[in-house]
């Protein structure tokens, strides 16, 4: 197994290669939305006398340059692709390979990630010294945030995977696609730090997957948890994980058995 | 002796003709989308969901505050209205005809619109249209209307009238962008990039321009005029804009569009058809 990752990572960076402006540009679509509700919520909360809750200024800063951070690392966008390779007929010739498609996918994934992610933190340096950005977090925060953001990026791909596979019984799955995506810009933290938004909307989102691919490693990463709660929070991830994983086999073999290959 | 024909009248005929041929363009397209009904119905639940989840966004900050950054609730809800209205008036018109038009440029079929007795640029502004979206604009409008209400204050016909016109203004900035960043496709033929960058800063414009820090906000009211588009008739609705604000921004609009249209035809000319 090691061996054909090997093979398909150099694959792949020869792929990537080609297009290197095109992934710096896809870049910025990590970048854009954090920093305009950064904005907005610095206002609000100068507006208020320089703090919200327990968030002042700077914190709002770190919270979401630890957001953009989290959400560049956990973008899945096989949600998307999968659906136009089935309606082109490319997921048939992938199929009959010995590999599954997950695994392409993972790499592809990891390799996007890995070439991107320089040029992010640049981005985001800038941003910081712009926001003026305190980090008050101590040492283990960073070393919590390690399988945090693993797990999250885990748990977001494999979410990704499962809304792919409704592709086998809808054929046209976009709907599936933007429910999924503005539930998530709802409860995953992006509108505002989990703490602050309303306790019913805080229950939906630590109740569902929504804060564990988001809001809780960028909650780990900014410093904003005790280890008691940031231990818990890993546990959640996991679970999460667990349960996602466990939704994929059952969706994928239920569905390539009515996968019609209407494409191909 | 044969008169010639005012030349007003002369005019008139031609926006006439030009509108019949929008009409013609508008009912072809919106058979072809009929086809696809369940997907119809689809788009205009998706839209609900979008507009829906960003107004909870809004409140959930105002959850936390009165103004931002002197935007009052009720504002903020018809700035929002107005973002939908220009991302709606653009995604009916100008952005599918444009998609298609890259698609021509590459495949070198944009030769058979150029064979045609109209002027090009219409035709690849407004061919394709997505129906659907214009219920984007419907649902733009309700936002928009329902803020005003909780404005509470009487809107007078020049405000409104304002409004109108810089909301016009405003889609016409960001049409002249449009058709320059795929003008540039006769040049670089692929630009689709060019295009997701501008989509995924027009974000922005769902919060008042003013509330960026200057860099930003440098590069999305010059290089991205749709911070200047949404802003600009919410602060009109808000009575924030008098008549010169609104001439100096139909002037910057005019302007933008003949450059855009000037860089259209240079572009043309360099188009070889080349893979026809």
């Amino acid at each position: 197994m090691i061996r054909i990752y090997r093979q398909l990572l150099v694959a792949q960076i020869q792929a990537a290669a080609q297009y290197r402006i095109q992934a710096v540009l896809w870049m910025l679509f990590s970048i854009i939305r954090p920093v305009i509700f950064l904005a907005a919520w610095t206002a609000v909360s100068n507006a208020q006398g320089g703090s919200i809750g327990s968030y002042t200024t700077s914190d709002f800063a770190a919270y979401y340059i630890a957001l953009t951070i989290v959400g560049h690392l956990t973008t899945a966008w096989n949600s998307f692709e999968f659906e136009f390779e089935v309606r082109q007929g490319r997921l048939s010739p992938k199929l009959l390979r010995p590999l599954h498609p997950l695994h392409y996918a993972v790499v592809e994934n990891l390799i996007w990630k890995a070439t991107t992610f320089l040029p992010l933190l640049v981005v985001c340096a800038l941003v910081a010294a712009t926001f003026n950005v305190q980090w008050h977090g101590q040492w283990w925060h960073l070393a919590l945030f390690v399988p945090s953001i693993v797990l999250a990026a885990a748990l977001a791909f494999m979410i990704a995977w499962v809304i792919a596979t409704a592709t086998f019984w809808l054929q046209r799955i976009n709907t599936v696609n933007t429910l999924f995506q503005r539930v998530g810009f709802m409860f995953a933290g992006q509108i505002a730090p989990l703490a602050l938004v309303p306790t019913w909307m805080q229950v939906v989102s630590y109740s569902l997957p929504f804060a564990y691919f988001l809001a809780v490693p960028a909650e780990i990463l900014r410093g904003g948890v005790t280890l008691e709660v940031g231990l818990l929070y890993l546990v959640g991830q996991a679970v999460w994980l667990g349960l996602m994983i466990i939704a994929y086999r059952f969706a994928w073999r239920a569905g390539l058995r009515e996968y019609s290959a209407v494409g191909a | 002796m044969a008169r010639r024909t005012p030349r007003i009248q002369r005019g008139g005929r031609l926006v006439l003709r030009y509108l019949r041929m929008f009409r013609a363009f508008a009912s072809t397209e919106f058979q072809f989308e009929m086809e696809y009904r369940g997907n119809f119905y689809l788009s205009i639940l998706e839209m609900f969901l979008v507009i829906g989840t960003s107004i909870a966004a809004v409140l959930v900050m105002f959850g936390h505050t009165t103004t931002i950054n002197g935007w009052t609730l009720p504002q903020m809800i018809v700035l929002l209205g107005v973002y939908y209205l220009i991302q709606g008036g653009v995604n009916l018109v100008f952005s599918p005809s444009f998609e298609r038009l890259m698609e021509h440029v590459r495949a070198g079929t944009l030769d058979f619109h150029l064979l045609k007795p109209v002027n090009a640029q219409f035709l690849v502004s407004t061919r394709h249209l997505r129906v659907v979206r214009a219920a984007d604009l419907l649902l733009g409008l309700v936002v928009v209307i329902v803020g005003l209400f909780q404005v509470g204050e009487q809107v007078g016909v020049g405000a409104a009238l304002l409004f109108a016109l810089s909301l016009v203004f405003g889609v016409m900035l960001v049409y002249s962008l449009l058709l320059g960043l795929v003008t540039l496709s006769f040049w670089f033929v692929r630009v689709e990039n060019l295009l997701a960058i501008f989509w995924a800063f027009t974000e922005a414009g769902r919060f008042p321009v003013d509330v960026y820090p200057l860099w930003l906000r440098v590069s999305l009211s010059t290089i991205v005029p749709i911070g200047i588009a949404v802003t600009a008739p919410a602060n009109a609705i808000a009575g924030r804009m008098d008549w010169i604000a609104v001439a100096l921004l139909g002037a910057g609009t005019v302007l933008a569009v003949g450059i855009a249209s000037a860089l259209w035809r240079r572009g043309l000319k360099s188009y070889t058809g080349a893979s026809a």
